[in-house]
């Protein structure tokens, strides 16, 4: 990175896409670093940025990988808090095909609902997983549904002068949010002082989350499946988890697995008159309600 | 023949509409359980935000791959001037018409908001060019379904008229040979322009799509073939089988050869690129049921290249054919199966989703298949019923390649 005032940088593009304003005079570029050394895992993030949005069960925007290291006595438990990381070369924005997901000016990647035809190549293209689907059932029927939807860096706290709901509720001050093309930020002077790491710097995507105190065992996915020791026990499963998720699957119907099926077909083929009812009704309600 | 004629007819004509009923069965359940999917969202498919396309894509890249080997007919008959593959092409352009639409039903099937598709279009809505891939790619297969449709329309009218081939006809079968080789390689671009999908992102991946298309496609044209001579309607030149054979056995090597070099790549030092390909060939921990269904899929690919490769019996028309299906069913499943999950595994996250399609997925995939199938019975009964004369090769033939004509017994 550097310094952002000793360059003279232009923007870029690629030929492709909004070109990267990180360390380019004149532009803002709000970046976030998260100390590793201060977070204790605490979980607050997640819950913030929850009941900002209040988003559905079972989707998280920011959550906290947890990985046990060592055994008993030489043992140590990692957090490391995961979110979009905004980057500078989104290869979802370079990906969607409707202009859904675009560059705000300011270095937010944000999603347009009402344009999202729901294709997902956004979330295949993604280097950090940071996207998820919304699920077609909602409490309130005007929120959108079955669009992809991602992590904002909280664009309406942040133009309001306020800090994003993640950094206001950390416990520990492990988040440090800014504009990292300020030079007098907090956050542009911890990168430029202090040792950080990104996530997956070799895909070219120059993200906007930097970290403090990173471990290489919990940074380095999904590399470390051949080297990491067999020690290591990760339980992230359990903090991000999807409209598939089991946590859902008591409330929305779902389809049962084939082998489900295979092994109580019969019972499978009983519920048919009741689901063509139900499918009748719905259309009854289409036509005539 | 001509005395069990009646009879034979009476049977196939029954025959068909068992058919017919079978496969329209097959699009209306489809249709109910994809209004399932409608009404309760893509959560009652077995993807999730880890693994987000599955069954449905998978399908798509390989139908495409079907779709884009109509060229092979294509080339030789109308580039390459070998007559007896003209009445062919119509077999191959029906082929690519209904493959393409297809893998359109399959990609609008896989969509969260359907209706929204017209967002992607040029003029109507704001496709993201020239970046996004994904816009290219819906648009190059609309015009490929676009173009094999006007191709058929004319092949149909110039049929009856016994019109010659046109310098109009042939620029537009000029642009569907160009566009059935562009729609695989976008559609591999797709895939291997994702940095954070390892197993994808190689350069290899769109000369080994149009290779493993070429097989399939002509695998799917010889069984029609067989087929349509069974029935007894339609009878392949031989010269169009030979070719198709040869193409086959010759895309076969190829294909084969890349993906050893791929595999060689993937499995000689253990990177993140291997990952997925691990999981796929040799399982990971138990976690993959797919293994011995890829592991079949190279051993019947290699056979078949083995086969075919020796010429006396790749004129044996019993072995093409069986080897013919052995193959469709393996590209099948290396590429409508095998290629998206595990190019999703591990996720960016490092974790292993597993992914196992719904019924529901595998209904309207079954229903997509039969209307495809029944669009292709149609139009073969639409073009290829009155038998095709060929009257560049009814004389006698001036260059030798040319296949003596067989009109109806």
């Amino acid at each position: 990175m550097g310094n952002p005032e000793s360059q003279s940088k232009e923007p870029r593009s690629f030929g492709l896409q909004t070109p990267g304003t990180k360390g380019v005079r004149g532009t803002k570029r709000y970046a976030m670093v998260i100390d590793l050394r201060k977070c204790i895992g605490c979980m607050s993030c997640s819950v913030a940025c929850k009941t900002e949005y209040g988003l559905p069960l079972g989707i998280w925007r920011t959550w906290v990988k947890v990985v046990d290291k060592g055994s008993y006595p030489t043992t140590k438990r990692v957090f490391m808090p995961r979110l979009c990381n905004h980057c500078d070369y989104p290869v979802c924005v370079r990906n969607c095909p409707t202009q859904a997901t675009y560059k705000h000016e300011d270095g937010f990647v944000l999603q347009r609902y009402n344009r999202c035809i729901g294709c997902r190549t956004c979330m295949v293209a993604c280097p950090y997983n940071a996207r998820h689907l919304l699920p077609e059932k909602r409490t309130d029927g005007n929120l959108p549904r079955m669009v992809v939807d991602k992590c904002t860096f909280c664009i309406h706290r942040v133009k309001k002068g306020l800090v994003p709901s993640c950094v206001q509720a950390c416990v520990g001050g492990a988040r440090i949010f800014g504009d990292i093309n300020d030079p007098q930020s907090e956050v542009a002077r911890l990168v430029a002082t202090e040792t950080v790491t990104v996530l997956k710097p070799e895909l070219g995507t120059s993200p906007s989350v930097f970290y403090i105190g990173g471990d290489w065992e919990i940074m380095d996915e999904p590399h470390s499946y051949t080297n990491r020791t067999h020690q290591v026990r990760e339980e992230f499963n359990d903090f991000k988890r999807n409209h598939k998720g089991d946590a859902f699957a008591d409330i929305v119907e779902g389809e049962p697995l084939m082998s489900e099926v295979a092994n109580n077909w019969y019972g499978y083929l009983k519920t048919i008159p009741h689901k063509a009812k139900e499918t009748l009704n719905a259309f009854k309600i289409f036509l005539f309600d | 023949m001509s005395d069990t004629r009646p009879v034979r007819s009476v049977i196939l004509r029954f025959a068909l509409r068992i058919w017919v009923v079978v496969l329209s069965f097959a699009v209306v359940q489809g249709g109910w359980a994809w209004h399932e999917q409608w009404r309760l969202g893509l959560v009652v498919t077995g993807m999730s935000d880890q693994l987000s396309w599955g069954l449905y894509i998978g399908q798509f890249v390989f139908l495409v791959g079907v779709a884009a080997s109509a060229v092979v007919l294509v080339i030789p008959a109308y580039w390459l001037g070998i007559h007896a593959c003209r009445s062919a092409v119509v077999i191959g352009e029906a082929l690519s018409v209904t493959a393409v639409s297809m893998a359109l039903m399959f990609v609008w099937v896989d969509l969260g908001q359907p209706l929204r598709v017209w967002h992607a279009l040029p003029w109507l809505g704001t496709p993201n060019f020239p970046a996004s891939i994904m816009a290219w790619d819906l648009l190059v297969l609309t015009a490929y379904l676009g173009v094999n449709v006007g191709l058929l329309i004319g092949h149909g009218r110039g049929h009856r008229k016994s019109a010659p081939l046109s310098r109009h006809r042939l620029f537009w079968f000029v642009v569907a040979t160009l566009l059935g080789l562009s729609i695989h390689t976008v559609t591999a671009f797709l895939l291997a322009g994702l940095p954070a999908r390892p197993m994808w992102n190689t350069g290899l991946l769109a000369p080994r799509f149009i290779a493993s298309a070429l097989v399939s496609g002509c695998a799917w044209l010889l069984v029609t073939g067989w087929i349509l001579a069974k029935v007894g309607t339609w009878r392949m030149p031989e010269a169009a089988g030979r070719l198709l054979t040869g193409v086959m056995t010759g895309a076969l090597v190829i294909y084969l050869f890349m993906g050893i070099s791929e595999w060689f790549v993937l499995f000689y030092h253990p990177t993140a690129h291997g990952h997925g390909a691990g999981m796929l060939y040799l399982g990971w921990e138990g976690k993959s049921g797919l293994t011995l269904w890829m592991i079949g899929s190279v051993g019947v690919q290699g056979m078949a290249a083995m086969v075919l490769v020796v010429r006396p019996w790749r004129r044996r028309p019993g072995v093409v054919l069986g080897m013919a299906m052995l193959l469709f069913v393996a590209l099948f499943v290396e590429k409508g199966v095998g290629l998206i999950v595990p190019g999703l595994q591990p996720t960016p996250l490092g974790e292993w989703v597993a992914y196992r399609p719904t019924v529901v997925e595998l209904r309207i995939a079954a229903a997509i298949w039969a209307g495809g199938l029944l669009l292709f019975t149609g139009l073969l009964r639409l073009l290829c019923h009155p038998v095709p004369r060929e009257p560049e090769c009814g004389s006698a033939s001036t260059d030798g390649r040319c296949a003596p004509p067989r009109g109806p017994e």
